[in-house]
């Protein structure tokens, strides 16, 4: 099976996912932040910081499927399988795109996990 | 014609024993270590590392003393074998000491002899840095901890809060000082290892060991150097700012005038968190080689690992918080730590699962090391689940500060770094020693450890939540955690006498017992090679390898060793020579000559240390006069040791390969070097933004507004300069290597003075406009970022003044150009720097 | 235990100087609710080691032979991955919902509590918001070490310190939150039995942080009405050899007694210090001669005290003022 553009994965494209991730953490964490730090008004509502946390969480999710589809696909065209300690090029391409399903599946719920916040609690109390 | 001991090719004849005898003599004086005293100018990773580890240990034992007299205070309510106030300084010593001195120094100290091993290399491509980093770490260390003998020592916690400490009135002395500069001193050493090791993998792989090949060790070191690199520098900036308002009086943490204890709180956990992590990874890091040698297969999983490794390495970096939960954050902020510190136990759950089946499908032999890996599972276990309990904000409520988490955290560091450290002290010592260690007496060392740790750690989880906060010099009887505390105590002497057992393992006299057999636990990975007793030039000739476990899957690999068949398996221009691969594939590119013993790096850590040690007792003059030396030293170091002109372009590495032996840019290492070492510096500075703007988002007057200074003029033409002084390094490097050397020199020299008065202007801003930084914490931050940007326009100038006389002295030529190269890479971090820093100090008080 | 306690609490509850500080005996809405996560949790986790060590004693004692490939793969996708992942999002949904429940707006007093080294100071009836770069508000009833509050109402402590970082902790009744400089915090206690309850400084203060201690006493709502009103009274005794004694050497330069000349500011406020439970920051028990020896030398007791020793002073001096002391209900 072909893919079309197939990209040469390297260590920074083994991190992107958990970058993002990262990204998401800090954006979120710096809003809240932002919003709730002078601790003024405990009990106000904060729909518009968690709106925008929400939506900065769907776009997290949606590069870091992306970033699964892309190394999902290319893993199964390199032949899948979890052998990958062969010495060709093609091994280590397959670790790579393998090893970077595997952290983008762990940084889709580390994300997945973050969404709990907003979605519970509501003020900056 | 040939002669038998040169092959058609004219290569030497790897075949003829005696061919092979020179090759081994001249190896073995190359990489011999100095005799007498000047031993101990030897750089050598089989040096180095071993100082390294004995010195960690050492520190270790000490604070175990230290952990050992608050147990016997502890034992009985009410107990006064020690007095309140120096019971403070034994516990802010023993944790102080078995964090900075002993788990993270053993990383470090344990991955300088082993990750040459591994990856088939002769030693790590900057041997003089890792002394310096030991000298510094000694030095240091051993400041902080003879603290106590004067009564002086740090009082206050290993966590140091302020405002407790950064005011003379509730911490008198100077122990909060010797704390702040002792350690900040060791954190150097520490990026120091970090950049070593972050280069040693990536670079110093042996031939065709591609990135899906690297032994887990690799991927571990490779991940906490790399955390290293982002989580030690918050905690310099923390260093400075508390130093600043100990020493100065600037207000950071200060809120009568506008600071706030908190910014510490998260600088210092921004470090403290991931530090957990740099502590537990390369001790699972050990684990993951024995694992597969005792399970006698490949480790079931490798990307799991990897997964594991580099997942935990990201999310620990979400999880600071955590240990802030009471300080009264809001719940929402508190709840994305809490999600992080959930999400990190996925992986950590991973790597207990992969080593589970690795042993599953494996044909498993029960030895030593095996023993300590399963007490290490049930010990670290635990620590894991009460872990997951703690990262829940309300049971947190509870648990918080008190004997419950001093029982986590032991459970999590005994069992997650001591015990894999023991029972990587069992497999590996062979490869130090040249013998095994006594199965009997490892077997009676664990099981006292065990037991002893059980016994002293489990009642804590239960002291704690009967209402025994942490820190407290004694208790109540009423408090009825009398038993809990006398089982404790108990526990940590059986636990002691066990670790002593193991001690005494290691330096017990020897006398005629024989050397262990080579491989001596028949290991696939390449650092069993060693010979039993191991040569200092690490391997006899380095391998190709196609294999993730070469000993067991290569055919005749050891026997092509040793006979010389792979890679410089000759020294014969007497140099100490290693080979640097590429990232991915491990595809052959340089051959490095690594510098050899010098006393430059001892030195160096010498005056280095003495700027510290000065400026703790306010010895202005001697602080001045000892950093004047210690450039000076470090210039000197450089000048004669860095970027040598090599006698020949390229030379034969053996099987016909031909490799240069000098490159710049970025195949070079020195530039890696410089890209690691800046993006941990750029971290450093954007704590320091991060105070900035934190004090932006608590108060509603910051920055003030923009007439109160520095104004929009003096940083503009700073940053001018500092643009002319980039440009000038970015061309001087460009017309260099086209050969106009004449312009390249005036470019040199004008970035030189440019970025000097750059500097000068950007400390003029703050000046003219009449910030006092002992006011308010408004111009405190303004100047402590003036003053960050202006040094490293200083430094900067001086490598542009350096590399002129480079030119000058014929060192750097249009063909050999790794310092000005090197030079530039910096200058493309301080234009960054200077750039965000004049935005920040000028144009965002007009924005707001 | 609960059941005793509750017999005991009518008759003991204004008797007993010493309550306990223990989380597993809850008397408060946040306690027992952390305390039934724990051991629900406790119970689990046990589950998860025994399953995790039992299977690293199977593969590598009981069996120590080859499995195949495919059960090894299944177990870290299912045990590492899967079974983690599902269990962990469960947690934290539960402790997150916690969260907000637990920091519910008050319905009843509102009481500023400041740690300061090595002691309490205690305000009722103030009003005030947390917040940060903010004081606590001042004014109030004055008080210090011990604390009471009505049962069946949410009081909100305000928390700063005018010092260093304190902690402020009542295992029986909730977590602990921190006094913190500059910042006002809040702590929400609601009380499900009366009674007394010790409290602690959590949080490492200094030399004497192991015996800052508190009282937490829980009353009906109308015995805290009256109980805020006595101590907005002045002192009762304001003629007698121990006040003279009080003010000539000095003692109001740091300590109040309103009613009195006294009104020092910078220790513990000691117009009704016999109607409190214990002296010197839940150390002792309010009795004469624990004040007496408090005062002769403060610093033996609870080394590290701010309050310098009187030991210079003759016994019956001493006594005097620890009389007088001990006559202030």
């Amino acid at each position: 099976m072909q893919v079309f553009g197939k990209t040469q994965d390297n260590l920074w494209t083994l991190i992107a996912a958990p970058t993002i991730w990262g990204g998401h953490f800090l954006f979120s964490y710096l809003l809240a932040a932002y919003r709730c730090a002078p601790n003024a008004d405990p009990f106000r509502g904060i729909g518009g910081t968690r709106i925008a946390i929400a939506v900065a969480t769907l776009v997290s999710l949606a590069l870091i499927a992306l970033i699964l589809r892309r190394s999902w696909r290319e893993w199964r065209a390199d032949g899948g399988g979890f052998r990958n300690s062969q010495d060709t090029p093609e091994a280590r391409e397959r670790f790579l795109e393998f090893s970077t399903l595997l952290l983008a599946c762990l940084s889709f719920a580390a994300v997945a996990f973050e969404t709990m916040p907003i979605l519970l609690i509501g003020d900056c109390r | 014609m040939t002669d038998r001991r040169t092959n058609a090719t004219g290569e030497p004849n790897q075949e003829d024993e005696e061919v092979r005898r020179g090759q081994e003599e001249r190896l073995r004086t190359v990489w011999a270590a100095p005799r007498s005293w000047r031993y101990w100018s030897a750089v050598n990773n089989t040096e180095v590392g071993v100082w390294y580890t004995a010195a960690a240990f050492g520190f270790m034992l000490f604070a175990g003393v230290l952990a050992l007299m608050m147990r016997v205070q502890l034992a009985v309510p009410e107990n006064d074998f020690l007095s309140a106030t120096f019971y403070n300084q034994v516990y802010t010593l023993h944790g102080t000491a078995m964090m900075f001195l002993f788990a993270v120094p053993i990383f470090e100290a344990v991955a300088i002899i082993l990750l040459p091993q591994m990856l088939g290399a002769r030693d790590l491509p900057f041997p003089r840095l890792s002394a310096f980093g030991f000298w510094c770490f000694v030095i240091g260390g051993v400041f902080v901890c003879g603290s106590i003998f004067f009564g002086a020592a740090p009082n206050a916690g290993w966590f140091m809060y302020p405002p407790l400490t950064t005011n003379e009135q509730y911490t008198p002395g100077y122990g909060p000082d010797i704390w702040l500069l002792g350690l900040s001193f060791i954190e150097v050493a520490s990026i120091a290892a970090a950049v070593e090791l972050i280069v040693g993998t990536l670079k110093c792989r042996p031939p065709g060991m591609r990135l899906n090949l690297m032994p887990l060790y690799g991927w571990y070191v490779l991940v906490v150097a790399g955390m290293i690199l982002f989580a030690f520098p918050p905690l310099i900036a923390g260093d400075i700012l508390f130093e600043l308002e100990r020493m100065f009086d600037w207000p950071f943490f200060d809120p009568s005038r506008g600071g706030d204890p908190l910014l510490w709180q998260h600088l210092f956990w921004i470090f403290g968190h991931p530090e957990v992590y740099i502590v537990f990874l390369p001790a699972v890091a050990l684990v993951a080689m024995i694992v597969p040698t005792f399970a006698q297969r490949p480790i079931l999983g490798y990307s799991w690992i990897v997964l594991a490794a580099v997942g935990t390495g990201f999310i620990s970096f979400g999880l600071w918080v955590h240990h802030m939960y009471t300080t009264g954050l809001p719940s929402i902020s508190l709840g994305f730590f809490s999600a992080a510190s959930e999400a990190v136990a996925i992986p950590t759950g991973v790597q207990i699962f992969v080593f589970l089946a690795t042993l599953l499908t494996g044909r498993v032999i029960y030895s030593v090391p095996m023993l300590f890996v399963s007490g290490a599972l049930a010990i670290f276990v635990i620590g894991g689940l009460t872990g997951v309990m703690v990262a829940l904000v309300p049971f947190d409520w509870q648990a918080h500060d008190t004997y419950f988490v001093v029982g986590h955290l032991h459970c999590v560091l005994i069992g997650g770094m001591l015990f894999p450290l023991a029972a990587g002290i069992y497999y590996y010592w062979p490869i130090v020693g040249g013998r095994r260690l006594s199965d009997k007496l490892g077997r009676v060392a664990f099981w006292l450890m065990f037991a002893g740790f059980n016994l002293a750690f489990l009642p804590m989880h239960y002291s704690g939540l009967a209402g025994m906060a942490r820190r407290v010099w004694t208790y109540s009887e009423e408090l009825g955690v009398g038993m809990a505390n006398f089982a404790s105590s108990i526990g940590a002497f059986v636990f002691a006498a066990g670790f002593l057992v193991i001690v005494w393992d290691v330096l017990r006299p020897r006398g005629k017992e024989a050397h262990a057999r080579r491989n001596p636990w028949n290991a696939g990975t390449l650092e069993w090679l060693t010979e039993m007793p191991g040569e200092s030039w690490g391997v006899r000739s380095v391998p190709i390898v196609t294999t993730r476990y070469p000993l067991w899957e290569q055919p005749n690999f050891i026997d092509d060793v040793d006979k010389g068949r792979f890679y410089l398996p000759d020294a014969e221009e007497m140099k100490r020579e290693t080979i640097i691969t590429s990232v991915l594939d491990g595809e052959p590119l340089q051959c490095l000559r690594v510098p050899g013993p010098s006393f430059m790096p001892m030195i160096a850590a010498v005056l280095t240390g003495a700027v510290f040690i000065f400026a703790t007792f306010h010895w202005w003059a001697a602080t001045f006069a000892a950093m004047g030396l210690s450039v000076a030293s470090i210039i000197v170091w450089l000048w004669r040791g860095t970027a040598e002109i090599p006698e020949k372009a390229e030379k034969n590495v053996g099987l016909g390969l031909k490799l240069p032996l000098y490159k710049s840019g970025p195949h070079s290492i020195g530039w890696w070097a410089m890209f690691i070492t800046m993006t941990g510096d750029a971290m450093a500075f954007i704590g320091l933004i991060f105070g900035y703007y934190y004090f932006f988002t608590i108060h509603a007057d910051f920055p003030p507004p923009a007439a109160v200074g520095p104004g929009v003029f003096w940083p503009g033409v700073a940053l001018a300069m500092f643009a002319l002084a980039w440009g000038a390094a970015l061309f001087g490097g460009i017309s260099n290597r086209a050969e106009r050397i004449g312009t390249s020199r005036a470019l040199m020299a004008a970035g030189t003075l440019t970025s000097l008065a750059g500097s000068a202007a950007l400390l003029w801003g703050p000046y003219v406009t009449g910030l006092d930084p002992t006011a308010h914490v408004y111009p405190a931050t303004v100047w402590v970022l003036a003053i960050w940007t202006a040094v490293h326009g200083g430094v900067g100038g001086l490598m542009l003044g350096y590399c002129l006389g480079r030119s000058f002295a014929g060192r750097l030529t249009p063909a050999h150009d790794v310092d000005i190269s090197n030079v530039t890479l910096y200058w493309h971090f301080m234009g960054g720097t200077a750039l965000l820093t004049v935005t920040t100090l000028a144009l965002f008080p007009i924005l707001t | 235990m609960t059941a005793t306690r509750l017999a005991l609490s009518t008759t003991f509850a204004l008797s007993a100087c010493q309550g306990s500080q223990t989380a597993f005996d809850p008397a408060g809405v946040e306690a027992e609710r952390v305390l039934t996560l724990f051991w629900i949790m406790l119970a689990g986790g046990g589950a998860i080691w025994a399953v995790v060590v039992g299977l690293g004693f199977y593969a590598t004692r009981v069996a120590p032979e080859q499995h195949s490939e495919k059960a090894g793969l299944r177990l870290i996708i299912w045990g590492g991955c899967g079974f983690t992942t599902i269990v962990l999002a469960a947690l934290l949904f539960w402790g997150l919902k916690m969260m907000p429940e637990l920091r519910r707006p008050a319905d009843g007093p509102t009481v500023a509590v400041s740690g300061e080294q090595f002691w309490w100071r205690v305000a009722y009836g103030v009003e005030g918001d947390p917040g940060v770069v903010r004081n606590l508000p001042m004014g109030g009833v004055p008080s210090a070490n011990e604390i009471r509050i009505p049962l069946g109402q949410r009081t909100e402590i305000l928390l700063s310190s005018p010092d260093v970082i304190h902690s402020f902790w009542v295992p029986q009744l909730a977590g602990k939150m921190d006094a913190i400089p500059g910042r006002v915090n809040r702590l929400i206690l609601e009380p499900t039995e009366a009674g007394v309850f010790n409290g602690a400084c959590a949080e490492f203060c200094g030399t004497a942080h192991a015996q800052m201690g508190f009282r937490v006493v829980v009353v009906s709502e109308s015995e805290f009405e009256a109980y805020v009103q006595a101590q907005a009274e002045p002192a009762a005794v304001v003629d007698s050899a121990g006040l003279d004694l009080f003010l000539q050497n000095g003692c109001a330069a740091c300590h109040s007694v309103r009613g009195t000349p006294a009104d020092g500011d910078v220790g513990p406020d000691l117009t009704h210090l016999a109607s409190r439970r214990t002296i010197a920051a839940g150390l002792l028990p309010t009795t004469e001669e624990n004040i007496a020896a408090f005062i002769a030398s403060p610093d033996h007791l609870k080394p590290g005290v701010e309050m310098p020793a009187f030991g210079m002073l003759p016994n019956e001096q001493i006594a005097q003022i620890a009389a007088w002391l001990g006559s202030l209900e």
